[in-house]
């Protein structure tokens, strides 16, 4: 490529790790002065409880209790969890919380070790008791009880305040995969992801991009996402490659308008008004700026796109997801005929469900 | 003649010049220290032998046992740089061989004859040789022959020279039909017919496999012929040490022979394993029979006796999928068996496999009869080929699709289902936390199927060459598991039968197992027989 990268001065200002809050809030939002420290996830935590394993196996015959007598009242009340996910759910605590978790499988259910065996836990046995509680009784979601999401290949710390990555959203980093196989140009440049939550598609990004002189920004108004996004770069070790900011969408990327080759998003896309409706584990307990599209889903969307055809070269690649088919289409409509001339090779792109999720393209 | 055409001249006869080679240090060293020592006593006085010229037959077997190793060892692997010697071609690794395998024989050829490899001694040779003589001892006793006298096999502490010479002839003869030793030699001859074609490597993919697999054959071949060479001698020097008197040699002797009786008592059950995919490790599926929820119930008895199994043996175990019965049990599972040889063991529990029982699921304590059908699947490594699989022909489908998705919904449910579509193959995985790792693994699933039905494809049109059972019908029943009116679980193939339903489903299988694999191989067949 010619221009090997963008422009040292540019990046050095964008790389700089900032929490200085530069915010231009377009709603309101709760601003802490001191960045939040994330919490640990718990399969990071040193197994430092001990227990029996026969007190263990009574807390593990109540929570399978617990998750069997659900049934499928939560299914039926807002397409929650039914007993069978809830028991797969019940299985992942155990592997995040004991050292070893195969005592408790069925193979060692027998005479393998008496009932007096000291277990070593990442949790103390109350706290077992209350984290299960609070996913049946307060239908917190698992994630955030177990204080981490699997995405791809990855173990992205999550919290409350922070949007639990969807699996939908893993595709976009493959449709990146395929941009940059097709243009291998893109690979060096300059890449954004706005909303960035935990980091997921960021530190997805990152890791196509490769060892090259690639580079990924993440924004977000949120400063627990902030917080937790840079916990995960860091994790990842990718803290030379990606660079967290504090601000509203484009707004942090002031300094390189024009110079992006790549551009990702998974932005609040559900229309306010459903946004009671969804079941208890979104609705009660995921945040409300990582969900909210406005009147019909599609401001951030609309306004992301505007900004697209300016912060973009030329030949620059996006991927945006969506709430589906309408939403979808709406966004290339406007595309080809509101901003005609501004973008080329626009096209629809389904999740594994079939929905139609995601609008990819080129900045002309 | 042993070697028509002049043969003879060409390549026997400076073998002639050379002291005997001492044969068995190349299968390893099953004699201690006094090792040195009696080789060096076995050599001189089978020169000693050969040059009182006792026995013409006894220096045919000198040359033949000479000429066989060599041939073996100069059998050219790869067709690199070929280089013209005596007018013929001589593959160059074929002395690199030689000159970098350092034993005892090897060494020895260096120092006393560098004269390159006649072109006449190649194995080809070597095989129609190899079907011509037999090892005999100098009285003429063959393998067959000791087989044939039928000695009585005692106790190995009974020093007894001809019941270890018999022990150790069944074994030989139970190993080569195990390892199909009739279909052997004609597939190594077209083997080498292909490794001599100058475009084979056009297609380095196909040469790669036939010299794989010339040179696994081969090397099978040559262990088998070093241990009939081994006991034909140990045979001899028994019965020179008796002819000298010589108490002393007789025992080492006996030693020896035992040692050997014991090494290749091991080498009957490895020969068990001697399919082309029999070190791989696999999958194995448990799916319910018809019968709701008592099949269920049953395929995941199956199931767990499955993974006990695998984890006794030692053998990593993953859970890659898991449709849970609606009450209970499982629809289906699959899981991963990681080790060598895992495919070999378990392809032998292939097909359905019945229980009966008063069921704990029926209040009215009847009898049920369920059934459970199990598949296995070889994960072929690095060295095999494989089903090239387009991206474009493939449909990723999501399970318990429906709803928005999303953000709209949070859910730990990320498991996909994969179809080939031009095979209508599918695979899926729920067990990992990740849509990506699902995928990944369904995709590992399917490569797998896709691999095995082209190995079946390709054992059909090759049906000479068959030794894969994994072909049997998944639906035929194998095994009946009663526990109701009386116990006992018991192989309709091969009748073998345990009264102890509970350490069978506690995963104690090797008995089925190793029963099945010997009956399937052992079996007497007129043209697989040796
Ligand atoms: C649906 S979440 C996506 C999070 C993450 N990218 C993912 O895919 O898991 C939307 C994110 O946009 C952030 N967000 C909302 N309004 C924003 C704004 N005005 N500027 C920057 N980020 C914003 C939210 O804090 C939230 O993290």
């Amino acid at each position: 490529m010619k221009s090997s990268c963008f422009t040292r001065a540019s990046l050095s200002s964008i790389l700089q790790p900032v929490f200085s809050p530069r915010l231009k809030p377009s709603r309101p939002i709760i601003c802490s002065a001191v960045p939040p420290k994330p919490q640990t996830a718990l399969y990071l935590r040193p197994p430092a409880f001990r227990s029996t394993l026969s007190e263990l196996r009574k807390w593990y015959a109540w929570a399978k209790n617990q998750a069997s007598s659900v049934g499928s009242t939560f299914l039926d009340l807002d397409n929650g969890p039914d007993s069978t996910l809830l028991h797969r759910e019940l299985k992942w605590l155990v592997e995040d919380a004991l050292e070893r978790p195969d005592m408790l499988s069925p193979l060692n259910s027998g005479d393998n070790y008496d009932d007096a065996t000291p277990v070593s836990m990442r949790a103390c046995l109350d706290d077992l008791y209350k984290l299960w509680k609070q996913r049946i009784e307060e239908r917190r979601p698992f994630q955030y009880v177990v204080g981490c999401e699997h995405w791809r290949d990855l173990i992205l710390s999550v919290e409350e305040g922070v949007l639990i990555p969807r699996p939908e959203t893993e595709i976009i980093v493959d449709l990146v995969d395929d941009a940059v196989k097709e243009n291998e140009e893109l690979r060096n440049g300059l890449w954004a992801d706005l909303g960035t939550g935990s980091g997921a598609l960021a530190i997805g990004v990152a890791r196509i991009l490769g060892l090259g002189c690639g580079r990924v920004v993440a924004t977000d108004l949120s400063p627990v996402a902030v917080a937790v996004a840079s916990y995960n770069v860091q994790r990842y070790n990718l803290q030379d490659r990606v660079s967290v900011k504090l601000g509203s969408w484009f707004d942090p990327l002031k300094d390189v308008e024009g110079e992006l080759s790549g551009l990702v998003s998974n932005p609040p896309y559900i229309p306010s008004e459903d946004i009671n409706g969804l079941q208890a584990e979104v609705s009660k307990h995921e945040p409300r700026l990582a969900l909210d599209g406005g009147a019909n889903g599609m401001d951030d969307l609309i306004n992301l796109c505007n900004g697209a055809a300016s912060m973009l070269k030329p030949g620059g690649f996006f991927a945006l997801e969506t709430n589906g088919e309408t939403q979808s289409k709406f966004l290339v409509d406007y595309m080809d005929t509101k901003m005609k001339g501004s973008f080329y090779g626009t096209n629809i792109a389904s999740d594994f469900a079939g929905i139609q999720r995601f609008v990819t393209g080129y900045r002309a | 003649m042993l070697f028509p055409n002049g043969q003879f001249s060409s390549c026997i006869k400076p073998l002639l010049n050379l002291k005997p080679p001492q044969i068995s240090t190349q299968t390893g060293n099953p004699y201690d220290q006094s090792h040195y020592n009696y080789s060096e006593k076995m050599s001189s006085l089978i020169l000693k032998r050969s040059c009182n010229n006792k026995s013409l037959h006894n220096s045919f077997l000198r040359i033949n046992l000479f000429t066989r190793t060599l041939f073996s060892l100069s059998e050219p692997h790869f067709h690199d740089s070929p280089i013209p010697v005596n007018n013929q071609q001589v593959p160059a690794s074929s002395y690199a061989f030689l000159e970098n395998k350092n034993n005892g024989f090897c060494s020895y050829f260096h120092g006393n004859w560098k004269v390159p490899i006649p072109y006449d001694c190649n194995f080809v040779r070597f095989l129609s040789s190899q079907a011509a003589v037999e090892a005999s001892t100098s009285d003429g006793l063959t393998v067959e022959g000791i087989i044939a006298n039928k000695w009585v096999i005692h106790d190995e502490n009974e020093s007894d020279w001809r019941s270890h010479a018999a022990a150790i002839a069944q074994s030989i003869h139970l190993i080569k039909k195990r390892l199909r030793w009739k279909k052997l030699i004609p597939r190594l001859k077209i083997l080498s017919e292909e490794l001599d074609k100058p475009d084979l490597w056009d297609d380095p993919a196909r040469a790669g496999k036939i010299s794989r697999e010339h040179g696994s054959i081969m090397g099978k071949m040559k262990e088998v012929n070093a241990f009939e060479q081994e006991l034909i001698e140990h045979i001899d020097m028994i019965k020179l040490a008796r002819e000298e008197n010589d108490s002393e040699l007789e025992s080492e002797s006996l030693k020896a022979l035992l040692a050997l009786r014991r090494n290749i008592k091991e080498k009957e059950l490895e020969a068990l394993l001697a399919g082309e995919q029999d070190s791989c490790s696999c999958f194995i599926e448990v799916q319910a029979g018809a019968g709701g929820t008592e099949s269920m119930d049953w395929a995941s008895m199956v199931m767990q006796m499955y993974k006990r199994w695998a984890e006794n043996r030692g053998f990593g175990v993953t859970v890659v999928d898991e449709m849970p019965g609606d009450i209970a049990g499982i629809k289906r599972a699959t899981i991963k068996v990681d080790g060598e040889f895992a495919f070999g063991y378990a392809k032998a529990e292939v097909g359905a496999h019945r229980l009966v029982r008063i069921s704990p699921l029926d209040s009215n304590k009847r009898r049920h009869t369920s059934f459970a059908s199990v598949a296995v699947i070889p994960i072929l490594g690095e060295g095999f080929s494989h089903v090239q699989i387009n991206e474009s022909d493939l449909r990723i489908e999501r399970f318990r699709a429906g709803g928005a998705g999303g953000q709209h919904v949070n859910t730990t449910e990320s498991a996909v289902r994969i179809t080939h579509i031009p095979t209508g193959v599918t695979a899926s995985c729920q067990n990992e936390r990740s849509q990506n790792q699902n995928k990944m693994s369904a995709m590992a699933v399917l490569q797998s199927r896709l691999d095995q039905l082209e190995i079946e494809r390709q054992a059909r049109i090759n049906a000479e060459h068959t030794q894969s059972l994994t072909d049997i019908n998944f639906g035929s029943q194998i095994r009946s598991y009663v526990l109701h009116p009386y116990r006992m679980v018991k192989d309709h193939r091969t009748d073998y039968e345990v009264s102890d339903p509970d350490s069978v489903l506690q995963g104690d299988l090797d008995g089925f197992i190793l029963s099945f694999l010997s009956a399937s191989l052992d079996k007497n067949e007129e043209d697989d027989g040796i």
